[in-house]
């Protein structure tokens, strides 16, 4: 049996040879293996014969023989000019169809460029730091009746474990104390300034993990000296004009003078790292003594934050396991309560457990919701495409006459497409810039759109482009490119050749699907910020002004002495902060005699005697405390009742409660629950006790008579008495507002997609009608004929769309209901989602698409039957 | 006067189709090289050379009959043509001129 050559080369050779000459060099080829079997074996000759076959692969038999007859080739650059020429001049006829779709296609491309640029942003933040991926926060996590998270740790914990373990290669501490006031001497009076991103003692090595270079300056003796500092190029502008800065002195909340020794350059957007103006660590101790003191373990200060950088090599895991031993060595009195872990760099920004900037999982329905419209956005391209592929027929068949393969046509309305596409894209690009500022405003974001320096966002759009354009562009391509040429000359193509109705119509059901949900959502999410603002919080949150104090407690008894005699002001009380606020100063308490303390937290609202009155807080038992500059008795609320699990609330009265250590009286009465945070919380146990030295606020209760004037006399006062000081207020409801930022920035978002996904299905059903317009002419002709009247005619339509917009409905609704219900979890108080929610959907849904179908389905019905029976 | 130019394996190559007369073709060709030079030559190398010699006109080539050998799959022959043998005589012409004009000393020194 003769021995046969490698089949995988043979292959190989069939495979690349021109068919003309394969015959004589394959021949020969076998004929000199069996040759080289018999000379120099097998194996060799298997060998010989690969490497011969590897030598015919050249273009010399590669190349195939010219064909005598002339060969159409998918491209050729006179074809793709004639492309681009018809597609041009179709798009200028159908006026009405191009400016659908580039609208279409460029509001669906506007969204997904902005989210794009988002989530671009959020994804970047804090990546330029050198070996980030060693980089980690140390935060804490508090075990009592549930676990709390904080961003921060006691203050001294950085020190030891920089001074006791090799784990990490720098540590740095810093402490941030937002809204700090910033005084400087200017040639008359004070410049006076607040900083909102505050104030930060910061170690020297925070810089050596950072990567926030100086301008002026080194590190190495800008932070270590007591009262030096260094700040931004922007502060430096803003605080000293165009003076050099260096050795400038500026003045810390009235307490510290502060020499300037550096001058950083500007911090970049994306990095959580917010503060501008940094103080040497050693100046923390003359700001706050306990902070900056080496035996501050007994509790934690979120401001105060310590990031580490580890060893290569060096596992986290490995770092958490000698915590615990801080914990026993100087917490020993208090229950194992805090576990340290390090939290590493990108998640920071993300974790909203340690109030992270933003939600990963928000990220990624941003990006679910960009794509739904895009393909919304060509979902309806191809509706409207198809509708419109009969009016191509003739030309389709002229072409096909003429020698076009399907592939060519099929190329030819891709360049058509492609170039709706690219336009779209121009106009997307056009309109993202114009939303921009909106973006950021609403993000608080300062995203830029830069084509010049972002090499992502210059792939991005022609990737987008060509996305879209095969998406959208294919399937109709393919079926134009199947038209029969016969039937296509002829006219004799019906819409059953194009086919796919069906498919239409579930496109169709797909964008109102979409559509409806997110009105859904839209409803539900505007009810519960209603519901939040103004339902009953059990107390009063109109017309109350919230100043800052920013003396001492005498001085602020005589403010607020002064502040009650003007006209307009009707009840005013020095407190830690309002009944509902942020904050959260909470306290294990020690109630009556028990031993132990209790195993609830009771948040601490210190306020004078007046606290009742102007906030309209009702008493449930008891009365109310007598004026006192010092804890002497404690008010409590209903909560702090039912948690003790007493049986009245009067039970309470006059026994005996300590909080926060050596705050201690009897309680004297119980006030009717409020709430005490945003509804997301449940209300909490609450005590008041009056406490001066605790005071943060003046809350000013004004008459609605002539707002305006008791606004100014209260600044003039209270300016007045705090020369050195910045006047700001703020409005209690705006302030409880504040708490449903997020909610209202997603209501707005929810608001402007689900408007967009309307309008584009729309879009779509307006492709639809007109493409059944054009299907039952006939029909509607006969109809007519036989004694339909109008209204009968439009019904057909109506029906058909009705039934679309009903079957979208029930596939919306309980995935609607589904995730609104997820979403109404996060508040411990909040609306049910009743049934009228889904009627007015889908009334809008109805209401939307009649007044869109209702033009050419007028139109369709009231054309002439003789005119549309006449052609046959 | 314009020469045609004949590389030094394309010589050889066309060398030896003249030298096998009717049964020259690939295989063949092939392994006379190898025998008389005593050199391995590539096989898709003669077969490149053959065809490019066609191309120049010094072969002609006709497919044979059907084989019994090598699945049945034809070989082309290939003959030396007018203009082929034209540039063998010019190419033997040039190289004895060449050598005619070697001074008999050095021809002594070459051990000739």
């Amino acid at each position: 049996m003769p021995l046969k050559p490698p089949l995988l080369a043979d292959r190989f050779l069939k495979f690349f040879c021109a068919p003309h000459l394969l015959e004589e060099v394959q021949g020969d080829l076998h004929e000199e293996f069996e040759y080289q079997v018999k000379h120099v074996g097998v194996r060799r000759a298997r060998w010989r014969y690969w490497l011969d076959v590897l030598g015919f692969f050249q273009p010399r038999y590669i190349k195939r023989k010219p064909s005598q007859y002339p060969q159409t080739y998918l491209f050729s650059l006179n074809m793709l000019r004639n492309y681009f020429k018809i597609a041009l001049r179709s798009l200028q006829r159908n006026k009405v169809y191009t400016s659908i779709n580039l609208l279409g296609l460029s509001l669906g491309m506007t969204c997904g460029l902005l989210i794009f640029l988002l989530v671009k942003y959020h994804l970047s933040f804090d990546n330029f730091h050198a070996h980030s991926d060693r980089i980690y926060r140390i935060v804490t996590e508090q075990h009592r009746d549930n676990i709390s998270y904080v961003s921060a740790v006691p203050s001294p914990l950085g020190k030891v474990f920089r001074n006791d373990y090799t784990f990490a290669e720098k540590v740095g501490r810093i402490c941030t104390f937002e809204d700090m006031l910033i005084s400087i001497k200017a040639e008359k009076g004070l410049n006076k300034f607040k900083e909102p991103q505050g104030v930060a003692f910061t170690e020297p090595e925070y810089f050596a993990i950072f990567n926030f270079p100086l301008s002026v300056g080194s590190f190495q003796n800008a932070l270590n000296e007591p009262n030096t500092g260094i700040i931004t190029e922007r502060i430096a502008r803003k605080y000293f004009g165009n003076t050099n800065p260096i050795n400038q002195i500026f003045r810390l909340d009235n307490k510290l003078d502060i020499r300037v020794t550096g001058v950083l350059k500007d911090l970049p957007t994306n990095s959580d790292q917010k503060a501008e103006i940094f103080v040497s660590y050693p100046t923390l101790k003359s700001y706050n003594d306990w902070l900056g003191s080496d035996d501050a373990w007994g509790g934690i200060q979120s401001s105060m934050k310590c990031f580490v950088r580890l060893r290569p090599g060096v596992s986290p895991s490995e770092v958490e396991k000698v915590f615990p031993a801080y914990v026993k060595r100087y917490r020993p009195t208090s229950k194992n309560v805090h576990h340290y872990k390090l939290q590493p760099l990108n998640d920071v920004h993300f974790n909203a457990q340690y109030g992270g900037a933003m939600n990963k999982q928000t990220l990624w329905i941003l990006s679910l919701i960009g794509l739904f419209l895009i393909i919304t956005a060509c979902v309806n391209f191809i509706n409207l495409a198809t509708a419109q592929a009969l009016n191509r027929s003739k030309e389709v068949g002229v072409r096909k006459v003429l020698g076009s393969l399907r592939g060519q046509l099929f190329w030819q309305f891709i360049a058509q497409t492609g170039l709706i596409a690219a336009i779209a894209g121009g106009i997307a690009l056009g309109l993202a810039a114009l939303a921009l500022p909106y973006v950021n405003q609403w993000f608080a974001t300062e995203i830029s759109l830069n084509l010049l320096t972002d090499w992502r966002l210059v792939a991005f759009i022609p990737a987008l482009i060509l996305i879209v354009t095969f998406f959208a562009g294919s399937y109709p391509g393919l079926i134009l490119a199947g038209f029969q040429p016969i039937l296509a000359l002829k006219g004799k193509l019906s819409q059953q050749n194009i086919g796919g109705f069906n498919t239409r119509r579930a496109l169709i059901v797909v964008q109102f699907s979409i559509s409806q949900v997110l009105i859904i959502g839209m409803i539900v999410i505007a009810r519960q910020i209603y519901y939040a603002q103004k339902a009953d919080l059990g107390f009063n949150k109109d017309a109350i002004m919230l100043l800052p104090i920013a003396s001492t407690p005498q001085q602020a008894k005589t403010v607020k002495a002064q502040l009650q005699s003007l006209a307009g002001v009707e009840q005013v009380s020095l407190c830690y902060s309002a009944p509902a606020s942020n904050g959260h100063w909470q306290t294990a308490p020690h109630y009556d005699n028990h031993s132990e303390e209790e195993s609830f937290r009771v948040s601490v609202r210190a306020a004078d005697n007046d606290y009742l009155a102007t906030f309209d807080l009702q008493l449930a038992a008891g009365r109310n405390i007598y004026p006192s500059d010092t804890v002497k008795e404690f008010l409590v609320n209903e909560t702090f009742a039912k948690k003790l699990n007493v049986a009245s609330p009067s039970d309470l009265l006059g026994k005996n409660l300590r909080v926060n250590g050596n705050m201690t009286g009897p309680i004297v009465g119980v006030v009717k629950d409020f709430h005490d945070h945003s509804f997301h919380e449940d209300i909490n146990a609450v005590c008041i006790p009056s406490a001066s030295d605790f005071y943060n606020n003046y809350a000013v209760k004004i008459s609605t008579a002539n707002v305006p004037a008791t606004m100014a006399a209260v600044e003039k006062t209270w300016s007045k008495m705090h020369p050195d000081q910045l006047y700001e207020y703020t409005f209690l409801d705006e302030h409880i507002a504040s708490f449903y930022e997020t909610e209202a920035l997603m209501l707005k978002l929810i608001q402007l997609f689900s408007l967009i996904a309307v309008f584009i299905g729309c879009l779509g059903l307006y492709g639809l009608i007109s493409f059944m317009a054009a299907q039952k002419t006939k029909e509607i002709g006969i109809r007519k004929v036989l004694g339909s009247s109008l209204a009968q005619i439009l019904w057909i339509f109506g029906k058909e769309f009705a039934r679309l917009i009903v079957v979208a409905f029930l596939v919306a609704a309980p995935i609607a209901w589904w995730f609104m219900n997820q979403w109404l979890q996060d508040f411990k108080f909040h609306i049910t989602i009743q049934p009228w929610i889904f009627f007015v959907t889908i009334a809008i849904t109805l209401l939307v698409a009649t007044l869109t179908v209702i033009y050419e389905a007028t139109k369709a019905a009231l054309v002439n039957p003789v005119k549309s029976l006449k052609s046959e | 006067m314009k020469r045609t130019f004949l590389g030094e394996f394309e010589e050889i190559v066309l060398l030896t189709v003249a030298i096998l007369g009717e049964e020259a073709y690939g295989v063949t060709v092939t392994q006379e090289l190898e025998q008389k030079t005593g050199r391995s030559v590539g096989f898709s190398t003669v077969h490149t050379t053959l065809q490019r010699l066609e191309e120049k006109g010094f072969l002609a080539s006709q497919m044979g009959g059907a084989t019994a050998e090598r699945g049945g799959r034809r070989k082309r022959f290939f003959t030396v043509t007018a203009a082929g043998r034209k540039a063998l005589v010019e190419v033997k012409q040039v190289r004895e001129e060449l050598w005619g004009a070697l001074p008999p000393q050095t021809l002594q020194l070459m051990g000739g």
